[in-house]
């Protein structure tokens, strides 16, 4: 009997620092980083408007110019309680000013804090991790042209057990993954390049997959719908199914898509609505071969 | 639905406008607004076509794009009492009801357009192309900012 206790009680020590490994937060390899160009901040406007950084970190409700100050503040409401976007402009008080390339590709890439803290996934990070290290460094030269705005914003207000960023590491050994969704397209008649631009824009920076695809009952992104309509986060609306099929836009043609991510007009002229009028106006900052990857990539996605 | 040649889109609109005075006639406020909605739908079209020059332009289907926005942007918002918030064909966000200031100052922005363009389209309506595009561009410029807020589907 009691060599039976022992047993267990050290199976449950043998689990206990398995866990406490596996939850610990990754950072990007010496090798990884050995290559790096410095970045090219004219290049990186546009990995700025793909990401969408804006929707969430400028101002809630910020239009135009002020979409360019990052102080933070907007509320993403979850299941799990609501996340408060940081300031993520120059500020150094309550900013990036002090932070290195280094740290910041690993905070995008690998949702990993300077001070090796796991980052929440209401960043999401888990589509970020899919993006070039180099778009990275371009993006984070950008930002550092952009205007250092000083303010905290908020705590995030998240009950236990979801506010232990430990806990998240072992969220993210189920649900981080680098690796592309969707492996090919539909048929054999797609344009490859252009395609595999709409997955790096798509699965990557553009994050659609965060908003448009269901996820389980912890949080995660099941893949096997991938872009097959979601629950909105919170209220009783749903977020639309944007695949290839009938239940989606399998009606829509590939410049309707593109030109919906352009104009906000769907094929029969309903206007773009709720969450999405901020993605599409970031689309349309894009060069118009972008948007068209984009919507070749939808053509090829099957509703699962 | 976009590559619509002039007189499918003429007869699209004729019938929303149908539907339009139908609806002011029914005791269904849901189907009412979807209806009124429908008809800037297919007026958004018709003008969006001759803006990209997809169904040629003339004076005449310009002032009925413009009339019906015009139409709309002075009816629609007297559907929306109170308890037709829960039905659930309809994608109004629950915003409307808590927040109608905020949905009154869309409403408002969107009557100024068409207004605006009602008034210069005068009895022929708007001379060519660029008058056009110059009263309804900004009409069609008011839809984004109140689907973002006061819808949800
Ligand atoms: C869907 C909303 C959302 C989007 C889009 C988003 N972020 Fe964030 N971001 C957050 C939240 C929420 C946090 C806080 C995470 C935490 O506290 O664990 C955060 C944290 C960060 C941090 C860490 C800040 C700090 O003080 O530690 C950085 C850096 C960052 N985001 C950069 C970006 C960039 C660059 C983009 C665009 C490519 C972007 N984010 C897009 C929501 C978002
Ligand atoms: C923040 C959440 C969010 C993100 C991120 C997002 N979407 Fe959406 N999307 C929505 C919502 C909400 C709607 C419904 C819009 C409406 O009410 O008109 C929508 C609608 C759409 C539609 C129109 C579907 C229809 O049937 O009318 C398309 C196409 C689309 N999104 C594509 C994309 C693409 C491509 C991306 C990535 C670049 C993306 N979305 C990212 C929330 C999101
Ligand atoms: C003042 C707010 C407001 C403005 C401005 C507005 N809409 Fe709407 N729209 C709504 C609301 C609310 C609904 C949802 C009605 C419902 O389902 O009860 C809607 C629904 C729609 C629908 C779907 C109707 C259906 O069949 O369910 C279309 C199409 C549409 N709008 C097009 C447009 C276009 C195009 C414009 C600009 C020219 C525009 N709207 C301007 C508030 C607005």
């Amino acid at each position: 009997m009691k060599r039976v206790l022992l047993g267990l009680v050290s199976l449950a020590a043998i689990a206990a620092v398995v866990a406490w490994v596996l939850s610990a937060p990754q950072t990007l390899s010496e090798t990884a980083l050995a290559n790096l160009q410095p970045g090219d901040a004219v290049r990186g406007e546009q990995v700025f408007w793909a990401g969408g950084c804006a929707s969430c970190h400028a101002a809630p409700g910020a239009k135009g110019e002020d979409k360019l100050r990052l102080v933070g503040g907007v509320k993403l409401e979850s299941p799990f309680g609501d996340f408060i976007a940081p300031n993520i402009s120059m500020s150094a008080p309550d900013g990036l000013a002090n932070w290195s390339l280094e740290q910041f590709a690993n905070a995008m890439l690998k949702g990993t804090s300077p001070d090796g803290q796991n980052y929440f996934p209401a960043f999401p990070y888990t589509s970020y991790t899919r993006m070039e290290l180099q778009d990275v460094a371009d993006l984070f030269a950008f930002m550092k042209t952009l205007p250092a705005v000083d303010g905290k914003a908020p705590d995030h207000e998240v009950g236990f057990p979801f506010n232990i960023r430990r806990a998240v590491g072992l969220w993210k050994v189920l649900f981080l993954k680098e690796g592309p969704v969707i492996a090919e397209p539909l048929t054999s008649e797609t344009d490859l390049a252009v395609w595999q631009r709409g997955r790096y824009l798509v699965e990557g920076a553009g994050h659609c997959g965060e908003c448009h695809t269901p996820r389980n009952p912890v949080g995660g992104l099941e893949l096997a719908s991938w872009l097959s309509a979601a629950k909105a986060p919170v209220g009783n609306g749903t977020i639309p199914d944007i695949t290839a099929s009938e239940k989606g836009i399998g009606s829509w043609s590939v410049e309707d898509i593109a030109y919906y991510l352009e104009s906000g007009f769907t094929p029969d002229y309903d206007s773009v609505g709720g969450e999405m009028v901020s993605v599409q106006e970031n689309m349309a900052k894009l060069p118009a071969s972008d948007r068209e990857a984009i919507a070749v990539y939808l053509k090829n996605i099957p509703h699962k | 639905m976009r590559f619509l040649k002039y007189g499918i889109a003429v007869a699209a609109l004729a019938a929303a406008s149908l539907s339009l005075n139908a609806a002011a006639a029914s005791d269904d406020p849901v189907a009412d607004r979807k209806a009124v909605m429908q008809s800037v739908g297919a007026a958004a079209g018709l003008g969006g076509g001759m803006l990209k020059g997809q169904i040629e332009y003339t004076p005449a289907a310009g002032k009925a794009a413009i009339s019906t926005m015009n139409a709309a942007a002075h009816t629609f918002g007297g559907l929306f009492p109170d308890g037709s918030d829960m039905a659930d064909n309809s994608t109004a966000a629950p915003a409307i009801w808590d927040d109608r200031a905020g949905f009154d100052a869309e409403l408002a922005k969107f009557a100024a357009a068409t207004g605006a363009a009602a008034k210069a389209s005068g009895k022929e309506g708007p001379a060519d192309l660029d008058a056009f595009k110059a009263v309804f561009g900004p009409v069609l410029g008011t839809c984004k900012s109140c689907h973002e807020g006061f819808r949800v589907k």
